[in-house]
């Protein structure tokens, strides 16, 4: 069955692999950055707030593709040689990140008011406060909206390759052009990012519950 | 009464309100509220709801801003100082620090749900004090087993019914060995079989002699246990004084309609 597929797996997996690693790198960097930005506009003055407001709307309200764009166009003309990857990455973190930092802002709003009167009435600090009560309860908020994001992520590196980047889907439409046996490739391609994806969505519940304060 | 408040009577003041004003938008809530309580003293404040009597408790720890008045805990002064006639706000750390003499316990617990009863407990003591794990953990158990709470240290707060919740939360806020402990309504949310463990609690703090505020809807509790009950309503003090006198004899037409409405649900 699928004979086009099984000769060319082998090549899609290895496009799987570069897949991987830069959804990894973005999810990662994306996550990390995103989550400062959200803290920060937490516990910062007015001017930071209003930044990382800027910040998250104009990037939600751009196609992660013309970000790409932007990222791989914008590079060279301020004089920085990247090459098709790390444009990608960079690009990608910063539209993650925007994205984290929001549900961040987010988690840390949902942290009821009275936690922060008790925390405040035992005589805490800002940052004591920030680091011992806010963040630990808004951690465990942030899991799934960082799970939607990171899902949505490592599928928009498909577009990845729009810049030249190789990757599956830029590998799966190579294979296409030569065999033109597409169903059987895109079953394949569908496959392989099902299975990227579903360990996380496992990963991230099995996170929740170690997190919950009840056990 | 207890012989630890006959002797404060004469004692030092802990809390001194003057004059205290405060508005959310264009409703004052606070229309001048003047309220002395000395070392070891336990005042009860009644009230209908929209009184401003919760709203005068959280003035005391700066947890509600205040636009005239002044308030000293120790001596020292709550949220704002005025020097040279102009009234500035302290610093956040100011507020912090002298927040560490003054407990509180929340109509709604608030216990820190990531943190097991023992860590609740030891929090203050030492991520505020900066006191050593071993001795805070001492501390902790020792509030834990007064409020018989003990068997329970190592289980997290969700686990725990409310009036237990209520408990630990006594035990987090005696654990800064405060000046005064405020109580906000603190047995209204819970179910009315647990309303007694709560309150006897507070009773055996009182009769220890600690300085307490408490704002509650208990009259039982007012009756036995309060050296002076203040009677708020609409934003202002309407009868205060002992409660054997002005529970009995009530001089005011509110006052007196807030009793008989509330004598049926006397404990």
């Amino acid at each position: 069955m699928f004979p086009v597929l099984q000769s060319s797996l082998p090549y899609l997996l290895q496009g799987a692999v570069y897949t991987i690693v830069l959804s990894a790198i973005v999810v990662v960097f994306g996550t990390i950055l995103g989550v400062g930005v959200g803290v920060l506009a937490a516990v910062g003055g007015k001017a930071l707030r209003a930044a990382v407001t800027a910040y998250i709307f104009v990037f939600r309200g751009i196609p992660v593709l013309v970000v790409m764009f932007l990222g791989f166009y914008s590079f060279p003309a301020m004089g920085l040689r990247l090459d098709a990857y790390t444009a990608v990455a960079v690009s990608m973190i910063v539209y993650v990140a925007a994205f984290v930092a929001e549900a961040t802002r987010g988690a840390i709003a949902a942290v009821p008011a009275g936690q922060l009167e008790a925390a405040k009435s035992l005589g805490m600090r800002k940052g004591m406060m920030m680091r011992e009560i806010i963040l630990p309860q808004a951690m465990r908020l942030l899991i799934a909206p960082v799970l939607n994001i990171s899902l949505m992520a490592i599928k928009q590196t498909s577009y990845a390759s729009i810049v030249g980047a190789w990757e599956l889907s830029f590998a799966a439409r190579e294979v296409v052009e030569r065999t033109l046996a597409a169903f059987q490739i895109f079953l394949g391609v569908m496959i392989i990012y099902f299975v990227i994806c579903y360990p996380l969505s496992l990963a991230a519940r099995a996170l929740e519950k170690r997190l919950a304060f009840d056990h | 009464m207890n012989p630890a408040a006959d002797l404060a009577s004469r004692g030092e003041e802990i809390v001194a309100i003057n004059g205290l004003r405060k508005s959310f938008g264009a409703i004052e809530v606070l229309k001048g509220i003047d309220i002395s309580v000395k070392r070891g003293e336990v005042v009860v404040v009644l009230g209908p709801s929209g009184s401003g009597k919760s709203t005068m408790l959280r003035c005391v720890n700066f947890l509600e801003t205040f636009e005239q008045g002044a308030i000293t805990v120790n001596g020292r002064p709550v949220g704002y100082k005025t020097t040279g006639g102009v009234r500035k706000p302290v610093s956040e750390l100011e507020n912090a620090r002298l927040r560490e003499h003054v407990g509180m316990v929340f109509q709604s617990y608030n216990l820190f749900p990531h943190r097991t009863v023992l860590q609740n407990v030891m929090m203050g003591p030492v991520k505020v004090k900066g006191m050593n794990a071993a001795k805070a953990r001492d501390l902790a158990m020792r509030l834990l087993g007064k409020v018989g709470m003990d068997h329970k240290a190592d289980a997290y707060p969700g686990r725990l019914s409310g009036g237990q919740q209520q408990r630990v939360a006594i035990a987090r806020a005696l654990a800064m060995e405060p000046s005064v402990m405020l109580f906000d309504e603190v047995t209204s949310a819970l179910d009315p079989e647990l309303v007694g463990e709560v309150l006897k609690v507070m009773r055996e703090l009182a009769e220890e002699g600690m300085t307490m505020i408490v704002v509650t809807h208990e009259m039982g509790f007012a009756r036995s246990v309060a050296d002076r009950v203040i009677f708020m309503d609409g934003g202002v003090v309407v009868e205060a004084g002992p409660p054997a006198d002005i529970m009995a004899n009530p001089k005011t037409d509110r006052f007196r309609g807030f009793l008989s409405r509330h004598l049926s649900e006397d404990g």
